[in-house]
């Protein structure tokens, strides 16, 4: 169970189901289902006019296009999580303090707790899924198991993605350049040291094409 | 204390236990973000849970109305304390308290949760719903100052008769405790004759100690989501429950719900960083309620300000201490002032404590622990420990003012007052310690100095602080352990959810170890029905559970070689499909073993066979195959076997109630700083530890462990504290803004030496090191070597410049 190639492909399936089109408009006071949006924004301004209909998002996310419905006022993490079966981005402090639900949009690393979804409309959107989905960043999620980069792991994917996103912009990173890189990422568990020493391995192979 | 009642306890050949990088069994899930926490589970149709909190630290809901907030669009269900399935449930909590309702209306923190339940659309409608609810509230005195609240004429804030046996006196021998009075309980208890103690010293101090609350702050925010479904395997009596996010109590829950565990389902195998915090919320018991009335999927998910709760409690100490000329301690009378919390708190950081403490390994016997136990609004603290618990810091930082005073270093005076391995009265040297500074006064090119007296060439002073302690283990627990030898492979079921100790590993590694196989060869069978789960606190988990696994892999090693030699002598009809036996006929188990994940001759480790082709039967397997010629192929049957035992190790010294009494593994740390007296700036340069666990399982986790304990005292000595309004008693810095926790370019250079004495009394002597070595006092300590005043943690630059009468 959980071996790494087992992993590697739950990722790349959990990153490939996002829905591509809607095809159900969903009431979120009532669960009424329309048919499109027209018809459930009319449905609010009849049933329920107090409230503020859900709107829709289409992103890039992990390089598959997709559409959800959201409420206006979620963050980007609670929508990855709730429409787009995404839990890598993870729910921690929600309030940009500790790094958990870093993503990483059109190249930047964000905090998806920090975002709104609704301002994501049209980005490209990468989750720590999408990372361990393509094989490039293997060495990457292999020296983080290899270093226990992690305890109880809750905070993991956050720093990985902080990780990839360094490497994105500086493939030779030096120790310290790393440290500074995910002074964003909290772990409670004091995994600190090993992260430097997991990312400098990954770089070498990544380097290498291992 | 060492392993000799185990088999292969004394071991000295270590192929796969020790090795360094071989990855988490989950590891790869919880890097990849394909790890599912409880919070992460998101079901079609789900509804949604929340709490009524209170905005007051003490206060009493003497009714509420519900009627407008059930009209609101969305919302499912509202229920009350006064609901019949409220009063129906039970508290099964480690820490709760049973004698008092799962929900009422009396909230004695801020944030608490107290009479009313919403289940809507969404938390944003509980939210709403939540607002719309006219609640007559009853505010009622409070206390978050325990220096305040322990006064006489302190309001009372709690009914509660503190005379559960934790609240007691901790010692049949000690003195009786006088009755609960005001909001103080009472723990007292002595040894020895105190008046003749201070008699017998040349110098007494007197000294207090400032130990600030201590956030465990869980990384994922507890909640749960529960459904109940038709049930294929126990259909019978209803339907099951599925419940995720209720970690190690599924039990628990299936108590609370009066079903058999079996119908009981929790699949997840995340529960993330629960170091020693096992008491549930309230978030995760409540959802098979609501699930069950709304017939829908709920999920109930504490918010992070929700979830600042204790690890370790507010207290104030003072200690009067006597020795004599040479250091040698001959009194100490301890009185402090301790945090009860608010109902239900665990009683580890007050009495919890008094029995386990560093009293128990000094020399001296006159020892009067005297404790207030306050109670307070400040917060529920649940069963805890990682955080240093057993008041360890009052004797390190009197051992340093003994140097201190009497100009020598401190490590000498620590063993001049550490009795001996056998007992109190025992002067021998204990081994591990000796060993343990041995490797530490290396490691840290020790040096001491006295105060004040050290320059760094950039001007900053320089300061140094020591201190040992044992490394403990609980072994409180008994381990269900089941091998199985299947169609060749060895397969070890596992129970989770597990948390970042990486137990499970350590018990893959040992079965590798004792079935001559590589770690990698031991499939873990993750399944929430079978019984073995590697928890039973931090060390334990790995130590204790391996060492119950060493024994069962034994049995199943037995099993193997006595399945090759039956085989051998029962070789398959000719013509089947089978591998060749080993040379084994006639032999006996003794005469094999199996090596390089071979069965083996010993008198012959060339000859053999591979495992997976040892255990065969002369049965054959119905038609299998043709081959090209059509003619039926049939195979031998593989057998499969099952190895089972049941138990702990030896008792271990905290377990036998002889924790400190005697001694056999301890530790040592070191901390170093730099302190720049302009800015008041602390810098901690690096830590040290010299530990010996007895024997080190897995060296990285191990590693990790220091480190993360290391960086627990490193924020509550220079960052953390709960701050409270003492006006409304409400928490001031609930979120992970203002309360900070170290991040990684806070945290300094940790060096670490290990040794392996074999001494305690897990597998191959291991005892582990949980809630060793944390600590409220180590930077402390150093900060006072490096500038001769004493500063109350969290040390922030304002306290040290107001130390040095600068601000």
């Amino acid at each position: 169970m959980y071996s790494k190639e087992l992993v590697r492909r739950q990722a790349a399936d959990i990153a490939a189901a996002v829905p591509e089109t809607l095809t159900q408009f969903r009431c979120s006071v009532c669960r009424g289902v329309f048919g499109s949006s027209a018809e459930l924004q009319s449905h609010y301004a009849v049933e329920h006019p107090g409230a503020v209909p859900p709107a829709i998002i289409r992103l890039k996310l992990n390089g598959c296009l997709c559409e959800a419905l959201i409420e206006p006022y979620w963050t980007l993490q609670r929508a990855l999580q709730f429409r787009f079966g995404l839990t890598g981005a993870k729910h921690m402090c929600n309030r940009g303090a500790c790094g958990s639900c870093t993503v990483i949009m059109d190249g930047r690393a964000v905090l998806a707790c920090m975002t709104l979804a609704i301002e994501c409309e049209g980005k490209e959107i990468q989750t720590v899924e999408g990372i361990a989905a393509d094989t490039k960043w293997r060495p990457l999620v292999e020296s983080y198991c290899r270093w226990d980069a992690m305890q109880c792991g809750y905070c993991t994917p956050g720093f990985l993605v902080s990780a990839k996103a360094l490497l994105d912009k500086n493939p030779n990173p030096t120790e310290d350049e790393c440290r500074e890189a995910l002074s964003g990422n909290i772990c409670i568990c004091g995994t600190y040291p090993r992260h430097a020493t997991a990312i400098l391995e990954a770089a070498l192979k990544i380097a290498k094409g291992a | 204390m060492a392993d000799l009642a185990g088999v292969n306890g004394q071991r000295e050949q270590f192929r796969v236990v020790g090795q360094r990088n071989l990855p988490g069994k989950l590891s790869y899930a919880l890097a990849t973000g394909v790890a599912k926490f409880g919070i992460d589970y998101v079901l079609p149709d789900m509804l949604h849970a929340k709490f009524l909190r209170s905005p007051y630290a003490n206060a009493r809901v003497k009714s509420v109305d519900i009627a407008k907030a059930k009209d609101i669009p969305g919302v499912a269900d509202i229920v009350t304390w006064e609901d019949e399935d409220i009063k129906a449930l039970n508290n099964f909590g480690e820490s709760n308290d049973s004698r008092r309702p799962w929900l009422d209306n009396i909230a004695d923190q801020e944030g608490a949760e107290v009479a009313v339940i919403v289940v809507a659309e969404s938390e944003d409608i509980c939210e709403e719903a939540l607002r719309l609810l006219d609640v007559e509230w009853e505010v009622l005195p409070h206390v978050v100052n325990l220096l305040e609240g322990r006064k006489e004429d302190a309001p009372v804030i709690r009914p509660q008769v503190r005379d559960a046996p934790m609240f007691g006196a901790p010692s049949a021998g000690g003195p009786t405790n006088p009755p609960k009075r005001g909001n103080v309980a009472y723990a007292n208890m002595t040894s020895g004759d105190m008046d003749a103690g201070f008699a017998a010293a040349d110098h007494i101090i007197e000294y207090d100690l400032y130990m600030p609350a201590f956030a465990s702050l869980l990384p994922n925010p507890s909640g749960s989501v529960a459904w109940w479904f038709d049930d294929p395997y126990y259909s019978e009596g209803g339907k099951s429950l599925h419940i995720e996010g209720a970690v190690k109590d599924k039990n628990a829950i299936s108590m609370m719900y009066r079903l058999p565990p079996e119908k009981t389902v929790q699949e997840g195998l995340f529960m993330g960083g629960k170091y020693c915090d096992w008491g549930r919320r309230k978030s995760q018991e409540i959802t098979p309620l609501l699930a069950k009335r709304t017939g829908r999927p709920v999920r109930c998910v504490n918010t992070r300000e929700e979830m600042f709760d204790v690890i370790m409690k507010q207290r104030y100490i003072h200690l009067k201490v006597g020795f004599t000329d040479d250091g040698l301690i001959t009194a100490v009378d301890d009185f402090s002032i301790a945090d009860g919390g608010a109902w239900g708190s665990s009683s580890f950081g007050n009495v919890g404590d008094m029995t386990l403490g560093p009293y128990n390994t000094l020399k001296c016997h006159n020892i009067n622990q005297h404790m207030e136990i306050v109670d307070s609004n400040r917060y529920l603290m649940y069963i805890s420990g990682q955080h240093c618990p057993f008041n360890w810091d009052s004797i390190t930082v009197a051992l340093h003012m003994i140097a201190e005073k009497l100009g020598k270093d401190p490590i000498d005076i620590a063993r001049l007052n550490l009795h001996g391995p056998t007992s109190k009265d025992d002067p021998d040297p204990v081994p591990s310690f000796e060993a343990c500074v041995k490797k530490g006064k290396d490691l840290m090119n020790w040096n001491w100095h006295p105060s004040g007296t050290k320059k760094l060439p950039d001007g900053r002073y320089h300061g140094m602080s020591f201190r040992y302690q044992m490394c403990p283990r609980h072994s409180f627990s008994s381990y269900s352990c089941k091998l199985e030898f299947r169609d060749g492979e060895v397969h070890m079921p596992t129970q989770g959810p597990l948390f970042g100790v990486y137990a499970v590993e350590c018990n893959a590694m040992v079965v590798a170890e004792e079935l001559g196989l590589e770690y990698d060869d031991v499939k873990i069978d993750f399944d929430y029905r079978e019984p073995f789960t590697p928890l039973g606190g931090g060390s334990d988990g790995t130590t204790a559970s391996a060492w119950a696994m060493k024994e069962c892999a034994n049995i199943l090693k037995k099993q193997i070689l006595e399945a090759a030699i039956e085989y051998a002598e029962n070789p398959p009809m000719p013509g089947a499909v089978s591998p060749q036996p080993g040379p084994f006929k006639g032999l006996t188990a003794d005469d094999l073993d199996i090596i390089g994940g071979r069965v083996v001759l010993k008198s012959d480790p060339s000859q053999g066979v591979p495992i997976r082709e040892a255990a065969f039967t002369s049965e054959l397997l119905a038609i299998t195959d043709f081959d090209s010629q059509g003619v039926p192929v049939r195979e031998a049957a593989q057998k499969n076997l099952f190895a089972t035992f049941y138990g702990h190790p030896p008792l271990s010294l905290w377990a036998t109630g002889e924790m400190g009494k005697r001694l056999d593994t301890m530790n040592t740390a070191y901390c170093e700083v730099a302190v720049d007296i302009e800015m008041g700036e602390v810098e901690i340069l690096r830590f040290g530890v010299a530990a010996d666990p007895g024997k080190v399982m897995r060296p990285i986790s191990l590693e990790s462990q220091i480190d993360q304990v290391m960086f627990f005292s490193q924020g509550c000595q220079l960052l953390e504290d709960f701050v409270f309004d003492e006006r409304t008693g409400v928490k001031l810095n609930n979120n992970m803004i203002e309360y900070k926790k170290p991040c990684i370019l806070d945290v300094p250079r940790v060096d670490r030496e290990f040794l392996e004495t074999r001494a305690g009394n897990a597998a191959y002597g291991a005892n582990g090191i949980s809630h060793s070595l944390a600590n409220t006092h180590l930077v402390i300590i150093a900060i006072h070597n490096a500038i001769g005043v004493w500063v109350d943690p969290p040390a922030t630059p304002d306290k040290i410049l107001k130390a040095l009468g600068k601000a």
